[in-house]
């Protein structure tokens, strides 16, 4: 199902490290999903990573019970037009983004890499 | 397509290729999709006639691009309402205070002018977040900590202009205050300097804050006078170490004291980091640990939570025995201290000596450790405090195993008040008594106010915006009631969202509202056309006064 174990890892790894230290030189690194993880990493880690302390995950863990993880890095059932909503409406306290932030080729990148394993 | 208000279809379509001309077609935005990108996510009008709206959103990337937008507005008179990054959660988001203004989204300009480690300061543009700085250091390596407000996504002059706070040291946590020169497009388009920035080829902008003359910089916070395209701001140099410690006092009647104490040594700077309250016997958690309760949920026995139930406004001597059998501190006081370690462990000794006075109070040392940290233990501490922006604070009214129901925002109603014990109870008595009348969920026991500032407390109580228009209605009603029944004590907002500007402008009515009219004095000199940000802190341009409320 994972095409990319490494990418996934990659980018695992990019959102544990969010939430306050700055990231190494990742982008070096040859990764089709390179700039969807830069966007991922600068706006939804630092809610979105794995860790209670992540606003967004302890969200998504409580609403989804163990039905499926509270991190969406994980999620298998993510298509990239939901990620595109979510990005532009936003959810609870979750606020949407404007095109100064996330353009809308860095939202077609961010979502092409959240349903990377969304088949 | 929308139009602002007051202008004409003709005018604005005028106005539009004007403005594409300057930013480029890209960065002029008129759809209905990308303008409610600059709804206020945590509207309390989120569906109502009444939200605000933008009619349109220009983004320069350029001071120069700035003036000429501001030039073309004035031709074609139409209202310009800013913003940096726009992330004022809780207090208007990225909306504009006059609905259908075109928003000047400064996202762009995100430009790091400088970093100066040797006399730690910074100048930035309005686009630079906290995140973008903090990064900017740690990959220069350079040893200057920020100081930033909760969440690290808003800019750093973004959140002065609105006069924000955060947690670091006393002299760093006012945004405003520890700010030092300003470059400021003004409504006619014209480049201004402030303090040393008015002498050509300055070599102290930003370090020497007042210039000669009339020091104006303040004029330009919460107002519409003009748009700040640079500013600089002190630095903190890291520190070497840093340490926590509390004071915990077993006595309702020892809040008084403890305040007084902490006031002392706060202004004598035996201690500088961010001073936080709490009751661990109310059930009341620092500021600096909220997160860890809408994580981790309340840990309180049931005896515990039956005796709670028993307390009005704070006072309970059942439950003061039982915390006096359990060892649980009715009060205490966080204490933070950053510096070289002898110096630290100094006056953390010296804060002991000063609490000793209160009888029974006890001292505890919670953390001590040399600075920098391990990065990936900042979150093991509140990350401001140590000077690291996050997101973690938005774990306030969401999901989450301990709220079952998430809210959809939230404003921060958040008064002055004096830095006493006898006002905190004060506090508690009047505004929960009026949150019950208005039924308002603000208050669980008991509330205790930040220190973000010396001198004085904020009270902040975070009303919750719902999905539902009529609860939306009704919190929005007794917010404004709240802002009068504190007016009526001599408290006032110290900032507040657009939808409450006139409510508690009115509140600073000494004679005869001298201060509002003098402010709009200044606007009517400084902007005939009125078309900067039209009505914020209910500053109206003549020909909107009266007409807007
Ligand atoms: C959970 C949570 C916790 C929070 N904690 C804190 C906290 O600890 N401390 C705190 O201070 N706030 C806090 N806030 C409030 C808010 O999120 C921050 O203050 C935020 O930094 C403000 O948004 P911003 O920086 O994007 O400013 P912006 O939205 O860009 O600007 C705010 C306003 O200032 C004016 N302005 C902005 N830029 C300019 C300019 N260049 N020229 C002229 N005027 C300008 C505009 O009127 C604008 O509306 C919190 C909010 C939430 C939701
Ligand atoms: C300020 C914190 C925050 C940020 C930043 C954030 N989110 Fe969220 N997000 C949340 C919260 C909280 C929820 C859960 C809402 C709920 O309780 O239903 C959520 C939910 C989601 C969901 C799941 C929606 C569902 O149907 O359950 C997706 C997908 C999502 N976010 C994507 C993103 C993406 C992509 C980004 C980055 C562009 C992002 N988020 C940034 C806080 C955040």
């Amino acid at each position: 199902m994972n095409k990319h174990p490494a990418s996934q890892l990659l980018g695992l790894i990019v959102a544990a490290s969010v939430g306050g230290l700055c990231l190494p030189a990742l982008a070096d690194s040859p990764n089709e999903h390179a700039d969807g993880i830069a966007v991922y990493t600068k706006w939804c880690a630092p809610c979105h990573a794995p860790g209670i302390i992540h606003p967004g995950t302890s969200a998504l863990g409580a609403k989804y019970q163990g039905i499926k993880s509270g991190v969406i890095l994980e999620w298998t059932d993510l298509p990239a037009s939901y990620v595109e909503y979510m990005v532009r409406h936003g959810m609870s306290v979750m606020p949407h983004f404007r095109k100064t932030e996330i353009s809308d080729s860095e939202l077609k990148a961010l979502a092409a890499y959240l349903s990377r394993n969304t088949p | 397509m929308r139009v602002p208000p007051g202008v004409s279809a003709a005018d604005y379509a005028k106005a539009l290729p004007e403005f594409e001309q300057v930013v480029g077609k890209e960065w002029v935005f008129t759809s209905d999709e990308d303008l409610d990108l600059y709804r206020d996510a945590f509207s309390p009008f989120m569906g109502e006639p009444e939200e605000l709206i933008a009619s349109g959103a220009v983004a320069p990337i350029t001071t120069e691009q700035v003036q000429e937008i501001v030039r073309i507005a004035n031709r074609h008179k139409i209202p310009l309402y800013t913003i940096s990054t726009g992330k004022n959660l809780g207090y208007g988001g990225s909306a504009p205070a006059y609905s259908g203004s075109v928003v000047l989204d400064l996202k762009r300009m995100n430009k790091i002018i400088e970093v100066n480690e040797e006399n730690a300061f910074c100048i930035v543009e309005p686009g630079v977040s906290y995140f973008d700085l903090y990064n900017y250091i740690q990959e220069k390596k350079l040893k200057v900590w920020i100081d930033c407000p909760d969440p690290g996504w808003g800019s750093v002059i973004g959140n002065a202009m609105d006069r924000g706070g955060g947690y670091t040291q006393a002299n760093y946590r006012n945004h405003f205050d520890s700010h030092c020169g300003m470059e400021v497009v003004l409504p006619s388009g014209e480049l201004l300097r402030t303090g040393m920035g008015a002498i050509p080829n300055a070599k102290t902008w930003q370090q020497y804050k007042s210039g000669v003359g009339p020091w104006i910089d303040g004029i330009f916070s919460q107002s519409n006078y003009g748009i700040v395209t640079k500013m600089g701001f002190w630095l903190m140099p890291e520190p070497e170490a840093y340490l926590r410690g509390t004071i915990g006092c077993m006595n309702f009647d020892d809040l008084g004291p403890l305040v007084e104490t902490l006031n002392y040594c706060e202004n004598a700077r035996i201690t500088a980091g961010f001073p936080d309250l709490a009751s661990p016997l109310l059930g009341y958690s620092p500021v600096g640990q909220l997160q860890l309760f809408f994580e981790s949920g309340a840990h309180i026995t049931p005896e515990h939570a039956k005796l709670l139930a028993t307390v009005r406004d704070g006072r309970s001597p059942a439950l003061e025995a039982y915390g006096r059998a359990q060892g649980i501190p009715y009060w205490q006081v966080w204490l933070s201290f950053h510096g070289p370690m002898e110096v630290i462990e100094a006056q953390w000794h010296a804060a002991i000596r000063h609490f000793a006075k209160i009888k029974g109070s006890t001292a505890q040392l919670v953390d001590k450790t040399a600075l920098p940290i391990d990065p990936a233990d900042a979150s093991k501490f509140h990350e401001p405090e140590l000077g690291v922006p996050a997101l973690r604070a938005f774990s306030i009214g969401a999901r989450s195993p301990y709220n079952p129901t998430p809210s959809k925002g939230h404003m921060w109603f958040s008064p002055i008040i004096p830095r006493t014990g006898e006002a905190i109870i004060e506090a508690n008595k009047v505004f929960s008594a009026a949150a019950r009348e208005l039924d308002m969920p603000l208050f669980r026991t008991f509330t205790l106010p930040a220190c973000f500032w010396e001198r004085a407390f904020v009270f902040i109580l975070a009303t919750p915006v719902t999905t539902d228009p009529a609860t939306n209605r009704k919190y929005r009603e007794g917010f404004k009631k709240l802002i009068a029944i504190g007016g009526d004590h001599g408290w006032g907002e110290y900032r507040t969202a657009p939808v409450f500007q006139e409510t508690v402008m009115n509140v600073y009515s000494y004679n005869n509202h001298a201060l509002h009219r003098f402010h709009e004095t200044l606007k009517d000199a400084i902007d005939p056309n009125g078309i900067l940000s039209a009505g914020r802190y209910h500053i109206w341009p003549k020909h909107l006064r009266g007409k807007k409320s």
